[in-house]
C-alpha cells in the first residue's frame, strides 16, 4: 500500500509539471500581454513597449521558463504583473472564498442527490424515482448561471432574504458565510442531480443482485435489505465524489462570475484577461494539486472502505 | 446607573448608525491598479478620483479649471506654466507642497515607472519650485495638451515622502482627495471614507462603496433590490425597466465617445476612399446608435459630437444605399466581396453594431464575416501591429484634448486603420505645437475636414453616458470626456 501510495505521489509531480509546462506555453501563445492590455487602444508602441521591459515581459520563453521553474521550486510563484505582490499572497487571499463555496456546494449536493437517488433506486418508477429523473433532466440540460438569475430573481429579488452580490463589500467571514448559501446551491445543483442517477443506478443494480433476493427470500425487512444495499452501493460512488470535486472547481468559476465572488474562478478569469501570466500559473498549479490530492483522498477512503482492496496483491 | 449607560450607548449607537451615509455603486469594470501614473484603464482613474487630486481637473462644462492649484498662468511663449498651490494635507498627514508636484512630475517621466502616458509629459525640461507653493513647469517647445494631462487621472498629485521610499501607491493608495482609501477586495469591493477637512469642504455622505459587478443584470437587480445606490452600466434593452420605476432615476449625462467601425485602408478595395464612403453610406448610423448603444447623435468626422473641437459644417454620411451601390460599382468592387469583421468580446454593444453592419453591408453585395475575438487579442491582432481585420467596431474614449484622440492619424504606421495623409499629418502636428486657440481650431478643423472625406471608419456617432441610481440620489456626476464618478457633492436624502 506504501508503495502504491508512494508511486501515486511521482505521478502528480510528473502531472503537475506537465501541467505547468503546457499552461506555461497556453497563457503565452494568446496573443498580446500584460503591456498590450495595460495600455489599451491609447498608448503608443514605443510606451507599450517600455512596459514590456520593465514588467520583465522582453524575455526570451526560454529563459522565462527556466526562471518559472527555478522560482516554482523554491516555493515561489512569482509576483502577479496587476496586482504587483506575490501571487502566493493573491491566491491566499481568494482560496477561502472558494473553499467556502465548494466545501458547501458538495455537502448540499451528497446530502440531497444521495438522498434522492437513494430514494429513487429503492422504489423503481414511485414518486421519488419520477421526482430525481425529472429533476437530474432539468438540471442537466439547463446551465448554471440560469439556475444562479433563477434564484436571485425568486430569493433576493423577489422574497428579499438574500442579498443579490454573493458577499458584503468586507468579503468572507463567518457572519457573512451565509451570504454564499445561494451561489452554493446553485453549483450544487447540477452535482446533485449528476449523484442522484448515479445513486439510482448503483442501487438498482445492486437490487438485482443474488445477496438481495436471498436476503428477501429468507424475510429480511425492506428497511434492513435497503441499509444492505446502501452500504454496498456507496464505496463505488466514492471515486466519482473526487471527480464531481473537479466539476466543483470549473462550476466556481461561472458561478463566481454570477454572485460576483471573489475567489480562484474570478481571478482566473481576471488573469487570463489581463494576461497575468503569473496568476493563471498560479492558480492552475493550485488547481491542479487539489484536484489530484482530492483523487488521492478518494483512492485512500476507498481502500478504507472497501476491504477486498486491501488484499495482498 | 448600569441601564443608564446602557440606554446612553444605544441611543448613540442609533444617532450613529442614522448619521453614517454609505452610497454603494456597481461598477462594470475593475481598476488593475490605483497607482495613477502606471496604468491607462479607465476603470483606474473612475476610482482614483475620489482618493487623488490634480493640479487642474474639468469642471460639468468640460472646461479645465483650478483645482489643487488655486490659479496658473501660462507665459506668452508657452513654454512655462506656473502653478500656485493650495493648502492641504495628504491622508498620511503630510502638508503637500510644491516638492509633491515636482516629485510627481519627475516620477512620471522617469523610463523606470513605464508609465503609459510619459510621452505627455517630455517636453517637460525642468520643474523649478521657487516657493512650498508655486512650482514652475519648464517647456522645450509649446505643448497646450499639457494642462488636459494634468487635469486627467493620470496627473494625480503624490506625496514626495511616499514617492522616495519607492511606497506602494497601486494596492494602498495616499492622496490629497476627498475619500481616504479604506480596503480592497478584488473583485469584490472597493471601500473609501470621506474626509472631514477636504480642500473643498467635506463631502455629503461618509462613505463610498464601489462593488464590482461585471454583469448589467445584476447591476439591474442590485438597483431594485436597493442593494445599489448607483449602478453604472446600464443596458439598452433595460433603460425601459429603469424609467418606469419610480424609485429609480435614469441619468444620461454627454459622453466622449467616438464609435466607429475602423476600416483597414491598405486592404483590397478599402484603400479606394469611395468604397470607404460608400460603405459609410450604406449603414444607418442612427438605427445603429439607437439598436446597439441606447439612442446617440451621429458624426461625421472622428470626433465626439458636441465637442468644441467640431467644426459645424461637416455632416454625417446620412443612409443612402443607392448611392453606396453606384460608388461600390464605380470603384468596380464585385459583388459578393468578402471583409473579415472582428468584434471585440465583452463589448456586446460593439457586437450587436457589428452584427448590424453585417446586414447593411450584404444589401448592398458585400459579405462581411464576423469573428469574435476577446479583448486582448483584439488589441494585439487587430488594433496592434498586426492589424489582422478589414473592417472592426469600437469607441474611441474621451479626451480633454483633441491632440489625444488624433496624435498618429494621417500617418500609415501612427494609427490602425492605416490612414496615411501627409496633409492631415502635418496639420494634427501643428495643432499639437500651436498655443494660439484660434489657430488650434482652424487646423484640427480641417484635419477632420479631410478625415471626413477619407472616411477609414463609418462614423456612427456619440451616444450619452447613460446610469441608474436611486431616485433618493443626489449630487453623484460622472465627468464628461474622462468618465471617471465624482462623488465629492453626492448626497441620499
Amino acid at each position: 500500500m506504501t508503495r502504491y501510495l508512494l508511486g501515486q505521489l511521482v505521478s502528480l509531480v510528473l502531472t503537475l509539471w506537465v501541467v505547468l509546462t503546457l499552461v506555461f506555453l497556453a497563457v503565452r501563445a494568446l496573443p498580446g500581454d500584460a503591456a498590450t492590455i495595460m495600455g489599451g487602444i491609447d498608448s503608443s508602441a514605443e510606451s507599450i513597449a517600455e512596459m514590456r521591459r520593465s514588467l520583465g515581459l522582453a524575455a526570451t520563453l526560454s529563459d522565462q521558463y527556466v526562471s518559472f521553474v527555478g522560482d516554482l521550486v523554491q516555493g515561489d510563484l512569482g509576483d502577479s504583473i496587476r496586482e504587483r505582490r506575490p501571487v502566493t499572497a493573491v491566491l491566499l487571499d481568494r482560496l477561502p472564498v472558494t473553499l467556502t463555496l465548494a466545501a458547501m456546494a458538495f455537502v448540499i449536493s451528497i446530502v440531497f442527490g444521495l438522498a434522492l437517488g437513494l430514494a429513487a433506486g429503492l422504489r423503481p418508477g414511485g414518486f421519488f424515482d419520477r421526482l430525481t429523473t425529472g429533476f437530474a433532466t432539468v438540471a442537466l440540460s439547463l446551465p448554471e448561471f440560469w439556475f444562479g438569475f433563477i434564484l436571485i430573481l425568486v430569493f433576493a429579488v423577489q422574497l428579499g432574504w438574500f442579498p443579490v452580490l454573493g458577499l458584503p463589500p468586507t468579503g468572507l467571514s463567518l457572519r457573512s458565510s451565509w451570504h454564499m448559501l445561494l451561489p452554493a446551491v446553485t453549483l450544487a445543483i447540477p452535482r446533485a442531480a449528476q449523484l442522484a442517477r448515479l445513486g439510482r443506478a448503483r442501487v438498482l443494480e445492486e437490487r438485482s443482485s443474488d445477496y438481495v433476493r436471498t436476503a428477501r427470500s429468507k424475510g429480511l425487512s425492506a428497511g434492513r435489505i435497503g441499509r444492505h444495499i446502501a452500504s454496498n452501493a456507496l464505496p463505488g460512488i466514492v471515486p466519482l465524489l473526487a471527480l464531481e470535486l473537479g466539476g466543483l472547481l470549473t462550476g466556481t468559476i461561472v458561478v463566481e462570475q454570477v454572485f460576483g465572488l471573489p475567489g480562484l474562478g474570478a481571478t482566473l478569469l481576471g488573469g487570463i484577461s489581463a494576461r497575468d501570466y503569473p496568476v493563471v500559473q498560479g492558480v492552475t498549479i493550485l488547481a491542479v494539486v487539489i484536484y489530484v490530492g482530492v483523487n488521492w483522498l478518494a483512492d485512500v477512503t476507498q481502500l478504507i472502505a472497501d476491504p477486498r482492496l486491501r488484499a495482498p496483491a | 446607573m448600569k441601564h443608564r449607560i446602557l440606554i446612553a450607548l444605544a441611543l448613540a449607537a442609533v444617532v450613529s448608525l442614522a448619521s453614517a451615509q454609505t452610497l454603494t455603486m456597481a461598477m462594470a469594470a475593475q481598476p488593475d491598479t490605483l497607482d495613477p501614473q502606471v496604468t491607462s484603464a479607465t476603470a483606474a482613474f473612475q476610482v482614483s478620483k475620489s482618493i487623488y487630486d490634480t493640479l487642474v481637473e474639468v469642471g460639468r462644462d468640460g472646461v479645465i479649471a483650478p483645482a489643487l492649484a488655486s490659479s496658473y498662468s501660462v507665459s506668452d511663449d508657452g513654454l512655462a506654466y506656473t502653478f500656485n498651490l493650495v493648502t492641504t494635507t495628504f491622508h498620511d498627514g503630510t502638508a503637500l507642497d510644491s516638492a509633491d508636484v515636482k516629485a510627481t512630475l519627475e516620477r512620471i517621466m522617469a523610463e523606470a515607472t513605464a508609465s503609459p502616458k510619459r510621452s505627455e509629459f517630455m517636453a517637460i525640461t525642468s520643474i523649478d519650485t521657487p516657493d512650498p507653493s508655486t512650482v514652475i513647469v519648464h517647456l522645450s517647445e509649446p505643448q497646450p495638451a499639457l494642462l488636459a494631462s494634468l487635469a486627467s487621472g493620470w496627473g494625480a498629485i503624490l506625496p514626495s515622502e511616499k514617492l522616495a521610499e519607492g511606497y506602494d501607491f497601486g494596492n494602498a493608495p495616499v492622496g490629497t482627495g476627498a475619500f481616504v482609501f479604506e480596503s480592497w477586495l478584488r473583485d469584490n469591493a472597493i471601500t473609501l471614507s470621506a474626509i472631514a477637512d477636504y480642500y473643498l469642504g467635506a463631502p455629503q455622505v461618509d462613505e463610498v462603496v464601489i462593488r464590482f459587478v461585471p454583469d448589467p443584470a445584476i447591476q439591474l437587480l442590485g438597483l431594485l433590490t436597493g442593494e445599489f445606490d448607483v449602478a453604472d452600466t446600464i443596458a439598452a434593452a433595460d433603460r425601459p425597466t429603469v424609467e418606469s420605476n419610480p424609485a429609480l432615476t435614469m441619468v444620461e449625462e454627454p459622453s466622449g465617445l467616438a464609435l466607429v467601425a475602423a476600416m483597414n485602408t491598405r486592404r483590397d478595395y478599402l484603400s479606394d476612399p469611395r468604397v470607404r464612403r460608400a460603405i459609410n453610406l450604406a449603414v444607418d448610423s442612427q438605427t445603429v446608435l439607437d439598436v446597439a448603444y441606447g439612442g446617440g447623435t451621429p458624426i461625421g468626422t472622428f470626433m465626439e459630437a458636441g465637442s468644441p473641437w467640431l467644426p459645424a459644417d461637416i455632416e454625417p454620411y446620412g443612409y443612402d444605399p443607392e448611392q453606396a451601390r453606384t460608388l461600390l460599382a464605380e470603384a468596380g468592387v464585385p459583388d459578393g466581396w468578402t471583409l473579415d469583421m472582428p468584434l471585440p468580446q465583452p463589448y456586446d454593444a460593439h457586437i450587436q453594431a457589428g452584427q448590424m453592419v453585417q446586414d447593411y453591408l450584404r444589401e448592398v453585395g458585400i459579405n462581411a464575416e464576423i469573428r469574435i475575438v476577446e479583448w486582448g487579442v483584439w488589441l494585439s491582432d487587430v488594433y496592434g501591429e498586426a492589424r489582422a481585420f478589414d473592417i472592426t467596431v469600437i469607441g474611441h474614449t474621451g479626451k480633454l484634448d483633441p491632440s489625444g484622440r488624433l496624435d498618429g492619424y494621417g500617418v500609415e504606421s501612427g494609427n490602425y486603420t492605416g490612414y496615411d495623409d501627409l496633409v492631415t499629418a502635418d496639420l494634427i502636428a501643428e495643432g499639437a505645437r500651436v498655443s494660439d486657440l484660434a489657430r488650434r481650431q482652424e487646423v484640427y478643423g480641417e484635419a477632420l475636414r479631410r478625415i471626413h472625406d477619407a472616411a477609414p471608419f463609418i462614423f456612427f456617432g456619440t451616444p450619452g453616458r447613460a446610469y441608474a441610481t436611486q431616485a433618493n440620489v443626489e449630487g453623484f456626476w460622472i465627468t464628461p470626456l474622462l468618465d471617471s464618478f465624482d462623488f465629492r457633492t453626492a448626497s441620499k436624502n
